[in-house]
């Protein structure tokens, strides 16, 4: 007896699983497991690029997105490519549902960013090198500093060549290639020198914009549907600004893209024109910029009434700055909040639920054999197991979500099946005499692992599709179920065999 | 575990033994003819049910928004009356109760701000917990054709992975035609209990595939490699090992299903219950009579 506990024990897969079980409580004690958004708490956002794009431009949205992000001052964060449109955000420790709302606004004013000067656009936000912290002084002006790229910096110096005073402007999102339907004070205050910051001789605003956007502006003067459908020719989209609505409900009527934007209360023509066109500017231009010299090194300045001002208007500009651009629009199509509190109980109650099924397959297991070395061995492998997916899941820093634990829960179940079917081949061959049985055991054994084998191959499969192919958050289920078929036909059957032979009195 | 007495081996009691395999004999004596039949009946029962009532789709796959409150005991109608004059839309709200809490879930339509929603409910109940998800019906699209695809694949890779272990026509069928039925009862089932098309149900599914391959390889492995046994024989061995599978994973479930909270959980734990009830019918009923009946034809296996 003595000599066969030591067999089992010195049993290479008895001593590959105490390894790895080793190996994973030390893993799991060192670092300890991640949660996903669903079961911690926080937001999880779901965005959708206008377009399917390319793999480079996705990694440029990730980036671009990621940094804007972590600027809004928020913790992690992580935002990951799904296929070519659809990108994951997800945002832990997010309280309020207000704070979570707020998230995705951020993710979908997230525009595309231009630096203009006299209708040329010399800069996007791929540009932007390297923005500084803002300064302020206290007479409550303001700096931003950062850096442009030397292709931008050598087209600006050539552009602005003696222009000293003349308009700077950027960009978030201006409406790029539209027709611009506005009231005629706006049209009017657009055509003046009130955004052509010290030099009344540059280009208007509304030439600058038509030159670099071809953005065209007509002012509304009881036009029809029809005859503005025929100017906006050409044109992606048409942009009604505080004109009757019913025009939008007309031109929508056409099949045309009609974006409309209502005056807000008390809100004066020039804040209304700064905010159609995603304007932050103009900036006067510095004489240190036209002497033809490319400078990458620039800032911004402006200045403000009070302090609380000017840090609003230099944070802004720095965020905008900062976040670089994205080469394409995002819409969130889908969020989950869940709340911190929440997630806590979640967690707690994965714990009992997993241990309660323990427990009753403890007990389902003996009931069937009636035999307490068949159903503890059975449960504590099933438990092995788990501690073994879970240590792995740490050590790659896996995000524990409720489909992952789905995952683990399936190859528990099927564990347990096929621990049962190695159980029943071994007790199969009571019948035989002693002679036949050693040769028999093998036999059926063989017979236990074509069928574990044969179906572990069937969920690898069936699988492995899932975690090439879909988006979302069924692959943390696929993953962790191929993780936990893997772990259970190299690590934790083949040691329970061997356990159960030793135990049923068949080696 | 030190010392074991040699005398009394430690295996299952023959008896017990024994008498489960009684109790499991009646599906040793049914003629294969009517094992056939039986579960055949119940597929097209269940394709009748899908195609008058299919599940209906979860606000993952068509859009929407839902909130959650956790730790809210209210009426269901009133709330939802209440929230629907508020906020000009038509709304419902379902109640839930589990082991620790209770709280009412709030579906609304596209477009519905839930900020609004949990501010209106914030006012008469301030200490629940609130979670909130929405979804665009593009997105929903995107996830429903994802889910077709993710569906369709891994049950082909299963029928290619089924048909390299044992080359053989018809008992590779019928364990794919199982794991069929197995799904379309599961899916018909669903839809007769009010439970949701979701992604975790999807996931159910899929995992459905794992599952009842396992039996019908069991059945399949036992009745066509076992040389030893006759052939009923043989089949009460797999009934008995199938028995002990599907019930100590059924258990496993139930108490799961009993103990979360998560919808998501809940979900795909009925939803496997569902199936492997299919499929204790489909394996060792139908699985078990075409095999009996291909083992018994002359032409094929041979008799015994």
């Amino acid at each position: 007896m003595k000599r066969r506990t030591r067999n089992l024990l010195l049993n290479w897969r008895i001593i590959l699983l105490t390894l790895f079980l080793v190996g994973s409580v030390a893993t799991l004690a060192f670092k300890p497991l991640t949660f996903g958004i669903d079961i911690s708490g926080g937001v999880a956002l779901v965005a959708q690029t206008e377009h399917p794009v390319d793999s480079d431009t996705m990694q440029l949205v990730v980036s671009s997105l990621q940094k804007r992000l972590n600027t809004l001052g928020l913790r992690d964060i992580t935002v990951e490519a799904q296929g070519d449109q659809i990108v994951l955000i997800k945002v832990a420790n997010v309280s309020t549902a207000e704070e979570a709302n707020q998230i995705k606004s951020v993710i979908e004013s997230q525009g595309v960013f231009y630096m203009e000067f006299s209708g040329t656009v010399f800069g996007t936000g791929e540009d932007v090198e390297y923005v500084g912290i803002y300064q302020i002084k206290p007479d409550n002006s303001w700096a931003v500093p950062f850096r442009i790229s030397k292709g931008a910096a050598e087209k600006f110096a050539e552009l602005a060549y003696g222009k000293k005073g003349w308009p700077v402007d950027m960009f978030l999102d201006p409406p790029v290639n539209s027709l611009m339907v506005v009231p005629d004070s706006v049209y009017r205050l657009m055509n003046s020198t009130d955004f052509n910051a010290e030099a009344p001789n540059a280009p208007t605003l509304m030439e600058r914009i038509g030159q670099a956007f071809n953005v065209t502006v007509v002012a509304y003067a009881n036009q029809s549907a029809d005859e503005i459908a025929k100017l906006a020719e050409g044109k992606d989209k048409i942009v009604l600004v505080d004109v009757p609505q019913d025009l939008q409900t007309r031109l929508e009527g056409m099949n045309l893209t009609v974006r409309y934007v209502p005056r807000a209360p008390g809100e004066s023509d020039h804040a209304l024109i700064v905010r159609v066109l995603g304007l932050y500017g103009p900036y006067s231009l510095g004489e240190g910029l036209t002497v033809g010299e490319p400078q990458q090194d620039v800032q911004i300045t402006g200045a403000a009434p009070d302090r609380l001002t000017a840090e609003q208007e230099a944070s802004t500009i720095y965020t905008v700055l900062k976040s670089g651009s994205l080469p394409v629009k995002l819409n969130v199509v889908g969020m989950e909040f869940i709340s911190p509190r929440l997630g806590e109980n979640f967690r707690t109650q994965a714990l009992y639920a997993g241990l309660a099924a323990l427990i009753a397959v403890l007990l389902i297991v003996y009931f069937h054999y009636r035999n307490w070395r068949i159903a503890i061995p059975v449960a504590s492998t099933s438990l092995f197991e788990v501690v073994i997916i879970l240590g792995f899941a740490s050590l790659i820093n896996w995000n524990l979500d409720l489909p992952s634990i789905a995952g683990i829960i399936a190859a528990i179940g099927t564990g347990v099946d096929q621990q049962i079917v190695i159980t029943d081949e071994l007790l199969s061959g009571e019948r035989s005499t002693r002679i036949t049985r050693r040769a028999s055991v093998l036999r059926r054994m063989g017979r236990a692992f074509f069928v574990i084998f044969a179906s572990a191959a069937t969920t690898i499969a069936a699988m492995s599709f899932l975690l090439v192919y879909f988006v979302g958050t069924l692959k943390g289920f696929a993953f962790t179920t191929i993780l936990g078929v893997l772990i259970g036909i190299l690590i934790t059957r083949p040691a329970y065999a061997e356990i159960a032979k030793y135990l049923l009195g068949e080696d | 575990m030190s010392k074991p007495k040699t005398k009394a081996k430690p295996t299952a009691g023959d008896a017990v033994r024994a008498r489960k395999r009684k109790k499991l004999g009646f599906l040793a004596e049914m003629e294969y003819k009517r094992m056939i039949l039986y579960p055949l009946v119940v597929f097209l029962v269940a394709l009748i049910l899908l195609a008058v009532n299919f599940p209906t789709l979860g606000i993952d796959l068509q859009g929407g928004v839902v909130v959650t409150a956790y730790g809210i005991d209210a009426n269901p109608d009133e709330l939802a009356k209440t929230l629907s004059a508020q906020l000009g839309v038509d709304v419902r709200v379902e109640s839930f109760t589990s082991v620790d809490t209770s709280g009412i879930r709030v579906y609304a339509p596209v477009g519905t701000d839930p900020t609004e929603i949990i501010k209106i409910l914030k006012h008469d109940y301030p200490n629940a917990e609130y979670t909130h998800s929405e979804v665009q019906p593009t997105f929903g699209k995107i996830a429903q054709q994802q889910g077709i695809r993710a569906l369709v694949f891994a049950f082909l890779a299963m029928a290619v992975v089924v048909f390299l272990f044992f080359r053989n026509l018809v008992p590779s069928m019928t364990i794919i035609f199982s794991a069929l039925s197995d799904m379309t009862i599961a899916v018909a089932l669903m839809g007769l209990f009010g439970i949701e098309l979701t992604t975790a149900t999807i996931a159910a599914l899929l995992m459905l595939i794992g599952y009842t391959v396992d039996s019908n390889i069991l059945l399949t492995t036992k009745l066509l490699r076992r040389k030893e046994d006759s052939v009923d024989e043989a089949y009460l061995s797999a009934v008995s090992t199938g028995f002990t599978m599907s019930t100590t994973t059924l258990g496993a479930l139930l108490v799961l299903w009993i103990i979360s909270t998560s919808q998501t959980i809940d979900n795909i734990a009925i939803v496997l219950i569902f199936g492997l009830l299919a499929d204790f019918m489909n394996t060792w009923v139908l699985n078990a009579g075409v095999l009996k009946w291909y083992l018994s034809s002359p032409a094929r296996g041979g008799s015994e």
